[in-house]
């Protein structure tokens, strides 16, 4: 992973695996694409008998259930009753988990706060097909035999980090954060000057980036005259992401950065796992990954509660989870906040010390194997 | 009783203080239990199932007791596994039903019966039952507004119980000893009597004595009856005379310690600190 910022050139930080102290890893994270992930998890609930999804629904109001009839009858008065558009009766939850992004609708079901902000930036994300090195662009002529398509480049512009990160194949995943504008133009590029966008975003200068983001056409020939007149020494060449040379169709897609943390997890028959419960900023590719581990430690207070005898929809029972999740992951989003403070700042004291920041952080093993184990999560 | 303040009220279940007194009067001639226990506990009955009210403390000492049975269950060399609906549980003194309920949700479980002297309390068990569609599955749980002396004595192992429960009851009780006695024909030849309650060692003297009474007064002067908790070594004496019960080492006990940020942990040989659990099995 290298991790470069755009104002300082002294200032770069590389990962390579092996150094985030665990043993017999040979990388630091795996990248995959998310319909993979989504197709697997389908296949998985598939082959799991007991469980009813219901295709195309939408959610389209949650309410608790009607009083109870008479004493000694069944009284399903705390249970939340979900109504959807594909079924005619409610369905009936002993816990309702609110795995249904930032907007939640379960947690305003559950009446649960948020606290946080909106970035003003977007985030483009596309993905995109490499040339070879050395490849179709003759700029790059003879570039150094480098491993294949396996490292992660991130660069820090002033509008924010743009990112690059290894999928199978020749193909990569870009996230650009941007300002929202710089990111409405991005998205009505034509595919080829979107490519050449991208890849003056991580060779070009900061003026340059600027002065081509807002041309309303013809990238394509101004990157192509730009990157003659910069000097990309030969031996630098790896340190740059390979040439990108067209965009998956359909791919590009933009969304607004925001943070947020919602004030519990938990609620009576409610608990909120993923986005529902905290949205970060994705410069750290750390969003998917949180959500992940707020289901592993659900699982485990309902474990723990079903083992002993207890009523999983209890909110008493589910407090094992908020205990262990909500401050882990505050400091992850107070951490990446800051991050992505810093990097927004061009004012130059900032930028130098920033630059001692990533150099001084590169001079320390340790402190970059805590970095690592972190972002491959 | 009037205390209003839930952390103190916490505080006081924590201690085991509900305010008891060694009334003379009994309440009906076959009862082991005094009223004035009993309009204590009907007073807390509403407050039974608040998530912070003033069972907290119970509620979350509810998994070890669990723990605790499986390991009673499980320690005698004939024991089978009990994966199947088999287990028949008798709760005496269930309370508002946190134990009952949860025994009665073991896939092990085949029924529970619960018993309680407070018709307020058994109301307050048998409302929150029916919040929960599996408990009211035929014979899987039920109540009794009952003492231990209104049951029928079983006539046949069938109607006996694989565990016979006194969770937090001995120390409100005046004469331990007969009944305890009451209880034994109730269990299974193979089962198991298991109860937790508290010693009578300085440290709950300290505690529940001096520091709730006299200094911090979050109970009244005299509410507590020290003298009425009863100790391990009295129980394991106790059952020692008992013939059939507890040979095999099947007699087991476990302290259970309150940390405040960590909650209810298992102390082995912590039964003299204060809180205790036992268990003793039917030969
Ligand atoms: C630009 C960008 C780049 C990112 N890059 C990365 C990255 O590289 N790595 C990473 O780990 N994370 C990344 N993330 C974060 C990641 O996408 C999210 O953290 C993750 O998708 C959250 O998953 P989730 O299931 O909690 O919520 P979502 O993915 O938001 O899913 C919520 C689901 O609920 C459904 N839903 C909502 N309301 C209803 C309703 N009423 N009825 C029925 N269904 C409903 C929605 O349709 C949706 O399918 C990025 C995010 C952004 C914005």
């Amino acid at each position: 992973m290298h991790v470069w910022d755009a104002l300082s050139s002294e200032s770069k930080i590389d990962f390579s695996a092996g150094e985030n102290g665990r043993k017999n890893t040979s990388a630091i994270a795996y990248m995959t694409e998310n319909p993979n992930l989504t197709r697997a998890l389908l296949a998985r609930l598939e082959s799991l008998e007991p469980i009813s999804s219901f295709e195309n629904a939408k959610v389209t109001s949650i309410d608790l259930g009607p009083p109870q009839d008479s004493p000694g009858t069944l009284n399903l008065s705390s249970y939340p009753h979900v109504t959807t558009s594909s079924s005619t009766s409610p369905l009936v939850a002993r816990l309702l988990i609110g795995a249904d992004g930032i907007n939640s609708p379960v947690r305003t079901f559950a009446h649960i706060p948020t606290r946080g902000w909106d970035y003003d930036r977007h985030g483009v994300v596309a993905t995109v097909r490499l040339a070879s090195r050395g490849g179709s662009h003759s700029q790059i002529e003879e570039a150094p035999k480098v491993q294949d398509n396996v490292t992660a480049y991130q660069r820090f512009l002033p509008s924010g980090p743009i990112a690059l990160l290894a999928l199978p194949g020749d193909y990569a995943s870009l996230v650009w954060s941007t300002t929202p504008e710089q990111a409405a133009r991005l998205k009505g590029l034509d595919p080829a000057d979107f490519a050449a966008m991208v890849n003056a975003a991580f060779r070009l200068s900061v003026v340059d980036v600027d002065y081509m983001s807002k041309m309303p056409s013809g990238q394509v020939d101004e990157l192509a005259w730009r990157l003659q007149a910069t000097d990309v020494p030969r031996e630098d060449e790896t340190k740059y992401p390979r040439i990108i040379e067209s965009v998956q169709e359909g791919s590009v897609a933009s969304f607004p950065l925001r943070m947020r943390q919602a004030d519990q997890y938990v609620g009576e028959r409610v608990a909120l796992v993923g986005d529902a419960a905290h949205t970060i900023h994705p410069l750290a590719g750390q969003g998917l990954n949180m959500g992940l581990a707020d289901v592993a430690s659900l699982v485990r207070a309902i474990e723990y509660s079903v083992s002993h005898g207890g009523d999983i929809g209890v909110q008493g029972n589910l407090e094992a989870y908020e205990s262990e999740m909500w401050m882990k992951n505050n400091r992850m989003l107070g951490v990446v906040d800051k991050l992505h403070k810093l990097y927004g700042v061009s004012w130059w004291p900032v930028v130098g010390l920033r630059s001692l920041g990533l150099g001084t952080v590169d001079k320390f093993n340790g402190l970059k194997g805590w970095m690592m184990s972190q972002a491959g999560g | 009783m009037a205390l209003r303040h839930t952390s103190l009220r916490n505080f006081c279940l924590l201690l085991r203080s509900q305010p008891h007194s060694r009334s003379t009067s009994t309440s009906t001639p076959r009862s082991s239990v005094s009223p004035i226990e009993l309009s204590h506990f009907s007073a807390l009955a509403s407050s039974w199932w608040e998530p912070h009210g003033s069972s907290r403390l119970l509620h979350l000492m509810n998994p070890l007791r669990h723990e605790f049975i499986a390991s009673c269950l499980t320690s005698h060399p004939t024991a089978s596994k009990h994966n199947t609906k088999s287990l028949r549980y008798l709760d005496v003194g269930c309370g508002g039903g946190i134990f009952t309920e949860s025994a009665a949700r073991l896939p092990s479980t085949a029924k529970v019966v619960g018993i309680e002297p407070s018709r307020e309390v058994i109301n307050v068990a048998r409302a929150h039952a029916c919040q929960d569609s599996m408990l009211l599955e035929p014979g899987r749980l039920e109540y009794k507004h009952a003492c231990i002396e209104d049951l029928a004595l079983p006539q046949k192992v069938e109607e006996q119980f694989d565990v016979l429960s006194l969770f937090e009851v001995l120390e409100h009780i005046e004469k331990p000893a007969p009944f305890l006695a009451k209880c034994l024909p109730f269990v299974k030849p193979g089962g198991w009597l298991v109860l937790s309650t508290i010693a009578r060692t300085w440290t709950s003297w300290v505690t529940t004595k001096l520091v709730a009474e006299d200094l911090l007064r979050i109970v009244p002067r005299g509410t507590h009856d020290w003298g009425q908790y009863v100790n391990e070594r009295e129980l394991r004496g106790w059952f020692g005379k008992q013939d059939g019960w507890g040979r095999d080492g099947c007699l087991r006990t476990m302290g259970v310690v309150y940390v405040p940020g960590l909650g209810w942990r298992m102390v082995e040989r912590g039964e003299s600190w204060g809180n205790y659990f036992f268990g003793v099995r039917k030969d």
